[in-house]
């Protein structure tokens, strides 16, 4: 007996000192999902691209001791255990085609309208390093959205991080939308990012834009709802690669990232399959980093070009202290808040004005801009401030400067709606509140 | 030296199988691949089998790739020159200038002994009349400094560090630890632009670097608070934005290694870490290091573990509020909540006690009044309450302040006003000496003292 162990023993370490079972490809041994678990490969390198039984892309997302994780980006077909896994030598990297402009594309440079690969593909790094601190410029000029209560109370500026957040159907990505429609003739590149979107309505925005235009300068760099998680967690950061790519051109970017709620629960999904630690509500505990370096990557760079990111977060019953809203929050530079409230009494855009902030605020306006803003963002407020308080009180027993009060509070919200696609320039809206602001002076 | 090899790769690290060679807790390695050096730092030993985390991103690192020690742990160069310049977590800098001559240190210290900290430290008065007067501080103090951005958090710091520069001739050290590279480079070149680069290190983590980064950087900016208190016997005024970000950063690492967490995620070493950090931030017989530590609350959740363990070191704490801001009032601080262990009638003596004690009464009444005000009109109150809701107003007017550092935007040139001024003044307006004089006269003056 024991001479028949040691027999086996000793066949096994000739074996591995022959390297007989250690092969440059790997064998599948256990399928999660699309998180693959996969002996051999001793040599293979961290997000090293692999393909798996000939039909199937991922990249090596964890090595352990005696096996590696792969996480599957692309799959044709079922993927079996002992199916073969082979190493590329070389990391991951997304395809990108300079003529993406105008197209529905996804990280693997394939046109999505029609299925087929563009032929002038370039690979693009997944995630370069982060811009240095040195390199970055002030946020100084204005990215005009048309949309008033944008532009005059909290502005955007190219380079600027802004969030958009509020419930389903209170107009979030309209806004995104309206901002893209505004850039035409403006010289400025967009990407609209759908993360996990149905393409039912990722085909409406593609028509909606293609109509007014929008599409000559829009790349659309979708992830749908069936694509496979790990592919979906990857997308945003190409598409800041591909914006980072126009912006060392000198370009200005717009990227409109919807949603990064829909993102942090894929990258949950992710951990979770691949065995990590979870932190708050069940999220792996980078999260934050996850959304930050991404985040980051927007800045007004000094070769003079930028990146504007605007990403989209819903929220359930209008609470933004959850633990997502929170931590992008703290990571833009200001929120716009759509409040189903403001929404369903047909004050559209639904901005909720009392709890969204631009951080850059005036330095990102024109000084004329910036004076009306100011005095407008002053007096909006404290209107709405004591509107709720009389909205219920007799108009006539009122002291006439409360009553003025009101009445102009109520010109201004007025002066704000505006319908969709329907994009006002910085001297229209100068004209219609200098007209609001003077009027009251006369009342 | 070389140590052994990679046997396994994760995000933020590696593990290391070595070949019996002698590895400490926070020993450095390397490694090199394409040309590129990969560093290490060794955060557990098991037997043969280390675990260290990774300064840089791990992709391509594999397998059998040989692991070299270096001859000491992560240490920071700096000399005199250290002041007007950025590094980055490792010590590095990154603005392109060199440090000549440097000496080295390392940026973990032995935790000073009971006998080596100094607690008698004297006031530190700021000049800044509405902190020296709601929030004394001592020298080595710390203080919590909450609020959001945009309310005049970076005003409030630039003036700090001018106004204790002139009273004391001492530095100041800037740690940026997981937050807006913009907001970083804007410091940088507002503080070129002040004049007051020149009296100031930075050190930067930011949240676009890794957890590594951002977890070392605090590290490496006390190090260079303890160089100049130390070595330049200086007293050291330190910032950090945002200490939150720090223990953030250690909860990544730790979830990473599989290490079992506490509640949300945190470290079960999070007391510790926390602890050796803020032990470090202290006066010695040599020097004080007196700080302004800015603290995240994530989900608006003040009882999380992470903010409440930092709170414990503090010894008070400064509010900035929006409201506050919104009327124009800077610097915007919100009084009632803004308060010092220094509020204290044996420490600031009776009078400036008292004095406290009755603005934050009439204030408090104030708040109460404006409501009934705004529904009768002011002619239906007592004569008392008119009195008080009239000097109040002069009380919140007079604590608005002109500052140095915004003398380019607002064309007022800036006023350091001494303490025994403010108590004289906020004493005339609250015993009416002050009543005849219009509210207006006390908005954005220094002291008040000629003008009564």
């Amino acid at each position: 007996m024991e001479q028949y162990v040691e027999t086996i023993i000793r066949d096994k370490m000739d074996k591995i000192n022959s390297r007989g079972n250690v092969y440059e490809v790997g064998r599948v041994i256990s399928v999660t999902d699309y998180i693959l678990e996969v002996s051999g490969l001793i040599q293979v390198g961290f997000n090293e691209k692999v393909l798996i039984g000939g039909h199937s892309t991922g990249y090596v997302s964890m090595i352990r001791r005696n096996s590696i994780l792969v996480s599957v980006l692309k799959s044709e077909k079922s993927i079996f255990i002992g199916d073969e896994v082979v190493a590329t030598g070389e990391p991951f990297r997304a395809s990108f085609s300079p003529s993406s402009i105008s197209h529905v594309v996804d990280i693997f440079g394939t046109d999505r309208m029609c299925d087929e690969t563009f032929d002038d593909c370039m690979e693009l790094e997944v995630e370069n390093e982060t811009i240095p601190i040195m390199d970055r410029r002030a946020v100084c000029r204005p990215l005009e959205t048309g949309i008033a209560g944008i532009d005059l109370i909290y502005p955007i500026g190219k380079g600027q991080r802004q969030l958009i957040i509020g419930d389903k159907k209170t107009g979030k990505t309209q806004i995104g939308l309206d901002a893209i429609v505004n850039q035409k003739g403006k010289d400025v590149i967009c990407i609209y990012v759908p993360v996990g979107k149905i393409k039912k309505n990722v085909k409406a925005v593609y028509q909606e834009l293609l109509r007014r235009g929008a599409m000559d300068y829009t790349i659309i760099l979708a992830a749908f709802n069936d694509d496979l998680p790990p592919a979906l967690f990857l997308t945003p950061y190409v598409a800041a690669s591909v914006a980072e790519y126009y912006m060392m051109q000198g370009k200005d970017v717009l990227m409109v990232i919807d949603d990064l709620k829909r993102h942090a629960n894929v990258h949950r999904e992710i951990s979770l399959l691949s065995g990590k630690v979870p932190g708050r509500d069940a999220y792996p505990p980078d999260i934050f980093y996850v959304h930050s370096r991404l985040l980051e990557r927007g800045c007004q760079h000094k070769c003079g070009g930028s990146i504007t990111i605007l990403p989209i977060v819903e929220t359930k019953g209008g609470d933004i202290t959850g633990y997502i809203s929170t931590n992008i929050i703290s990571i833009t530079d200001g929120q716009l808040v759509l409040s189903k409230k403001n929404f369903d009494k047909g004050e559209k855009p639904a901005i909720h004005y009392g709890l969204s902030v631009s951080r850059l605020g005036g330095a990102v306006q024109t000084p004329e801009v910036k004076k009306l803003g100011a005095s407008v963002r002053r007096e909006l407020l404290s209107y709405l401030d004591t509107r709720e308080v009389y909205e219920l009180a007799n108009v006539d027993e009122m002291a006439p400067e409360m009553k003025k009060k009101l009445f102009r509070g109520a010109d201004i919200i007025r002066g704000l709606k505006q319908s969709k696609y329907a994009g006002r320039t910085p001297e229209q809206i100068i004209r219609t509140f200098t007209g609001i602001m003077k009027g009251q002076e006369e009342v | 030296m070389k140590i052994g090899k990679i046997i396994a790769v994760s995000e933020v690290g590696v593990e290391i199988l070595t070949d019996g060679a002698e590895v400490r807790y926070r020993d450095m390695l390397y490694t090199e691949l394409n040309g590129k050096k990969y560093r290490f730092e060794v955060q557990a030993v098991e037997g043969s089998i280390v675990n260290a985390i990774s300064f840089e991103r791990c992709e391509g690192l594999r397998r059998g790739l040989e692991i070299y020690k270096e001859e000491r742990g992560l240490s920071i160069e700096y000399s005199d020159q250290m002041l007007g310049k950025v590094f980055n977590p490792y010590g590095d800098t990154i603005d392109g200038t060199v440090v000549e001559d440097p000496h080295v240190r390392s940026v973990y210290s032995e935790p000073l002994t009971m006998s080596q900290i100094d607690i008698d430290g004297g006031i530190l008065w700021t000049g800044i009349k509405v902190l020296d007067f709601f929030a004394p501080m001592q020298k080595g103090f710390k203080m919590g400094l909450l609020g959001g951005a945009g309310v005049g958090k970076t005003v409030l710091i630039k003036e700090l560090i001018n106004n204790v520069y002139k009273g004391m001739r001492s530095n100041s050290v800037f740690i940026g630890v997981g937050e807006r590279s913009r907001e970083g480079k804007e410091l940088y070149d507002e503080m070129l632009e002040a004049d007051l680069l020149d009296k100031m290190g930075m050190v930067f983590g930011q949240m676009g670097e890794n957890s590594v980064s951002r977890a070392h950087a605090a590290q490496a900016g006390l190090t260079l608070a303890e160089y100049l208190r130390d070595e330049k016997h200086q007293d050291v005024l330190l910032f950090i934005d945002n200490i939150y970000r720090f223990i953030q950063a250690t909860s990544e690492i730790s979830a990473m290694m599989n290490k079992m967490p506490i509640e949300n995620g945190y470290p079960a070493t999070i007391e510790s870490d926390v602890s050796e950090i803020e032990e470090r931030i202290n006066s010695t017989g040599d020097g004080s290091i007196t700080s302004f530590q800015a603290i995240y609350i994530p989900a608006d959740d003040i009882t999380d573990e992470a903010v409440q363990t930092i709170l414990e070191h503090l010894d008070g704490q400064v509010v900035l509020s929006r409201k506050v801001a919104e009327k124009g009032l800077y610097p915007a601080i919100d009084v009632f909540q803004t308060t010092s262990s220094m509020v204290d009638a044996e420490k600031i003596g009776q009078r400036h006690y008292e004095l406290v004690e009755e603005t934050i009464r009439y204030l408090n009444r104030y708040n109460e009044l404006e409501e009934i005000i705004a529904v009768l009109g002011i002619e239906e109150l007592s004569y008392e309450d008119r009195m008080i809701f009239f000097r109040s107003r002069k009380l919140r007017n007079y604590f608005t302040q002109p500052m140095f550092v915004a003398e380019n935007f607002t064309g007022v040139p800036g006023e350091y006003v001494k303490i025994e001024d403010v108590l004289d003044d906020v004493e005339a307006i609250l015993t009416g000496k002050c009543d005849e004089m219009p509210e207006d006269a006390f908005y954005m003056v220094g002291s008040m003292k000629g003008k009564r």
